[in-house]
């Protein structure tokens, strides 16, 4: 037996379906074996980074599901390793488990600055949950499974696995063996506790029944325990309102009469008052990370804070909490479920508020939603997203990638399918989406999935088109074309005096690129062909594109600027001084 | 500022040291010292991290950041009520024997190596402070060359 065998032995014995990946020198010999072995479905993106996020594709899309995989992403040393490095740290911050595998140079010239060396263990160390370089063919098996098992438990995370070329082809001895069944990795420092205690618990519920103004927020976590049902229920059984963060999206239904939708810098006004105006939150798997709570000496100063979270390191990190709970969410819910102690509570006041606070910018956003234009007659994104929503029933999988549009496809899909939204959001990694969503579609075959980007991002990972035309996978993409690093000239827009520097862009025509790679195209920049186009892509087996001209200067609002507090909260967009200062839409010449 | 200690055990695998220290630039902490060494027990290794910090939170922090590490066993903070806190320095001064014999019995020093005349080479342990006053006490001009070990610290 030999070192690579052993390792996509190990890597079946885990679930393993897809390699994404990018083979050279150092990675060759596993490649090889893996193609005689005929076991995985490989795939191979245009850029190493986009195999990183296609495995993350995979593990976000799957794990909480009946039948979890994790993705495994495999490239070669030196450049082909530091190409993944954005992917994996992307996936740290986002705590998705994938296991990436890259070939090292061979033992014996380690340390010489080889062809193709570098230091990955060096640089993977500080953006992932762990590395390992096996040394030995010996130590190739245990250290899978071991990466399987820390990728996966308590807080999920990316691993990396550097493994030398010599190691790669050496023959453990005679005298090897490795029980499968029985492996416990010796990790006695690992924490792990997933079960509640008590007397937390105990004063949570106390707190829950005495408060008068509480809310839920609703993170990542609830999606990762898949306990977004059991969130559900709760907030019923107790009648609490419920914020989400950008990653706990799609854990229940958005339209829960209960939901606030999404809190922090672009969340609802109805989420962010009811926040600043609480005296109880009651937090499930987040981190009260700084786009979640402003300034912080503004943030909730009325409110007592519950935080219920797997991983202790987040617990009074950000925000002190009155009662920490580091445990499962899933585990969580289920012991308060079950607690005769909980009251159900009408807080009629508090419900009579928060819907005021619901109307202070509904009006504006349904008048542009409906108008679906903005003043210089193009299409404004917020509508475009809607539109889709209603055609789709919110039932359909959503992979944006970073910017204005992202917060556009938080806002306004109408979530309905459990783990359905799938976000660069830690990191905010542009050029995440194409590749991300071909990993989902793997991941989810029988689903729609819509790969929506700017034009930006979409560049910047555009060569994943060549992926998505070879494995011919249904990916409906769309394009929201707007001329402009959008989302940045927000920013310039409302605190730089609308000096656009670095934000205008041409791009090329998407048209002829889409019939490069023998994707089905259609432009749409009326908005009463938005609903036609849509319908189109639809109804089409296979991969289509859509591209929409969008107008430069829409907005995303609320918006809580980046120093800011709750307070300095922007619902109103700022009157023009001037004209732009710049053409809008300059890449539409197609 | 409040000096602190912080215990740590872990496992005795490649790339720890560096994940540690790592974490102490990543997030910015003030360590003043940071000294491994192997443990009772084979394939643990024990360190001690003394750093400067007055606020609690951010020492709850750094320890919890360590427990992160999955080939950390336990960290926690030692206070010096219920822990000695220890190092070791080697000196070598130029000063003459009597003033230095002036201070034996006071201090527990050694003298290690002594070449042509006045040239001493010192080796003084204790607590971070005393080893401070001896030196001052000594006076600090005649120092060619210092070495210390930064702290060790043991639970009472
Ligand atoms: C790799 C990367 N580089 C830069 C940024 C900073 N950034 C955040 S949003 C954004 C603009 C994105 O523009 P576009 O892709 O056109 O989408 P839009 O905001 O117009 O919807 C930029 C440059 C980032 N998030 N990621």
């Amino acid at each position: 037996m030999t070192g690579k065998k052993l390792l996509l032995q190990a890597l079946k014995e885990n679930g393993v379906q897809y390699i994404f990946g990018y083979t050279g020198g150092a990675i060759m010999p596993i490649f090889d074996e893996m193609d005689k072995m005929g076991d995985f479905h490989f795939v191979m993106s245009r850029h190493e980074q986009g195999a990183a996020f296609m495995a993350q594709g995979v593990s976000r899309a799957s794990l909480s599901s009946n039948t979890p995989q994790i993705g495994v992403c495999m490239t070669t040393s030196g450049p082909g390793a530091m190409n993944l490095a954005t992917g994996i740290a992307d996936a740290h911050m986002d705590s998705v488990p994938i296991v990436a595998i890259t070939g090292q140079v061979t033992t014996g010239v380690i340390a010489t600055d080889a062809f193709q060396e570098s230091d990955v263990i060096g640089v993977m160390m500080p953006i992932c949950k762990q590395t390992y370089m096996p040394l030995a063919a010996e130590e190739v098996e245990v250290t899978v499974h071991e990466a399987f098992y820390v990728a996966t438990t308590g807080r999920g995370g990316p691993i990396v696995i550097d493994i030398p070329k010599d190691v790669q082809n050496q023959s453990v001895s005679s005298e090897y063996s490795f029980d499968t069944k029985n492996f416990r990795p010796t990790l006695p420092g690992f924490y792990y506790h997933p079960t509640p205690e008590r007397e937390p618990l105990r004063r949570a519920i106390e707190m829950i029944n005495r408060s008068l103004r509480p809310v839920l927020f609703c993170g990542h976590g609830v999606i990762n325990s898949n306990s977004g049902a059991l969130l559900q229920q709760f907030a019923e059984k107790v009648n609490i309102p419920i914020a989400f963060t950008l990653h706990g999206l799609s854990a229940l239904p958005a339209d829960h009469p209960l939901s606030l939708g999404m809190m922090g810098m672009h969340g609802t006004v109805e989420a962010n008052r009811t926040i600043m105006e609480a005296d109880l939150l009651i937090s499930f798997g987040m981190r009260f990370d700084d786009r979640v709570t402003g300034r912080l000496s503004e943030y909730a100063q009325h409110a007592d804070v519950i935080h219920v979270e797997i991983d202790p390191s987040e617990i009074d990190k950000n925000v002190a909490c009155s009662v920490a709970i580091n445990a499962d969410v899933y585990r969580t819910l289920h012991v308060l479920l079950g607690d005769p102690m909980l009251t159900f509570k009408p807080r009629r006041r508090w419900f009579e508020k928060i819907d005021g606070f619901r109307q202070v910018m509904a009006e504006d956003l349904r008048r542009e939603i409906d108008g679906g234009v903005g003043d210089n007659g193009r299409l404004l994104m917020k509508s475009i997203i809607h539109r889709l929503s209603e055609l789709t029933e919110g039932k359909d999988l959503i992979v944006p990638d970073v910017g204005m549009h992202q917060m556009m496809a938080a806002r306004f899909y109408n979530y309905q399918t459990t783990n359905s939204w799938f976000a660069s959001g830690g990191a905010g990694t542009m050029g995440a989406s194409l590749p991300m969503a071909i990993g989902v579609k793997l991941a989810r075959p029988a689903e729609r999935v819509w790969s929506i980007s700017g034009d930006g991002g979409f560049q910047m990972n555009i060569q994943e088109l060549g992926t998505i035309m070879e494995q011919q996978l249904d990916v409906k993409i769309i394009l929201l074309n707007n001329g402009h690093l959008g989302m940045v000239r927000q920013w310039q827009t409302l605190f730089f005096d609308g000096r656009y520097a670095g934000t205008p862009m041409q791009s090329p025509n998407f048209g002829l690129i889409a019939e490069a790679y023998n994707i089905p195209y259609r432009k749409v920049d009326k908005p009463e062909e938005v609903a036609s186009a849509l319908q189109q892509a639809i109804e089409h087996q296979g991969p289509i594109m859509l591209e929409f001209i969008c107008d430069a200067s829409e907005v995303i609002l609320p918006m809580i600027p980046s120093d800011g507090g709750f307070n300095d909260m922007i619902v109103k967009r700022p009157k023009r001084k001037k004209p732009p200062a710049t053409s809008d839409g300059k890449g539409e010449k197609s | 500022m409040n000096r602190r200690a912080i215990l740590v055990f872990m496992l005795d695998r490649p790339g720890v040291l560096n994940k540690v220290s790592m974490l102490i630039r990543k997030k910015m902490y003030n360590v003043d010292t940071l000294t491994v060494c192997s443990s009772r027990v084979a394939g643990i290794s024990r360190m001690t991290i003394t750093l400067q910090e007055d606020d609690q939170a951010k020492v709850t922090q750094i320890i919890k950041q360590l427990e992160k590490f999955t080939e950390v066993i336990s960290a926690k903070e030692l206070d010096t009520d219920h822990s000695y806190w220890r190092e070791v320095a080697i000196v070598k001064l130029e000063v003459d024997s009597a003033h230095l014999e002036s201070f034996r019995g006071r201090y527990n020093f050694e003298v290690l190596d002594q070449k042509g005349g006045d040239i001493h080479i010192l080796q003084v342990a204790g607590a971070t402070g005393r080893i401070d006053t001896f030196l001052d006490e000594v006076g600090r001009q005649y120092i060619i060359e210092i070495a210390r070990t930064g702290v060790t610290a043991l639970e009472k």
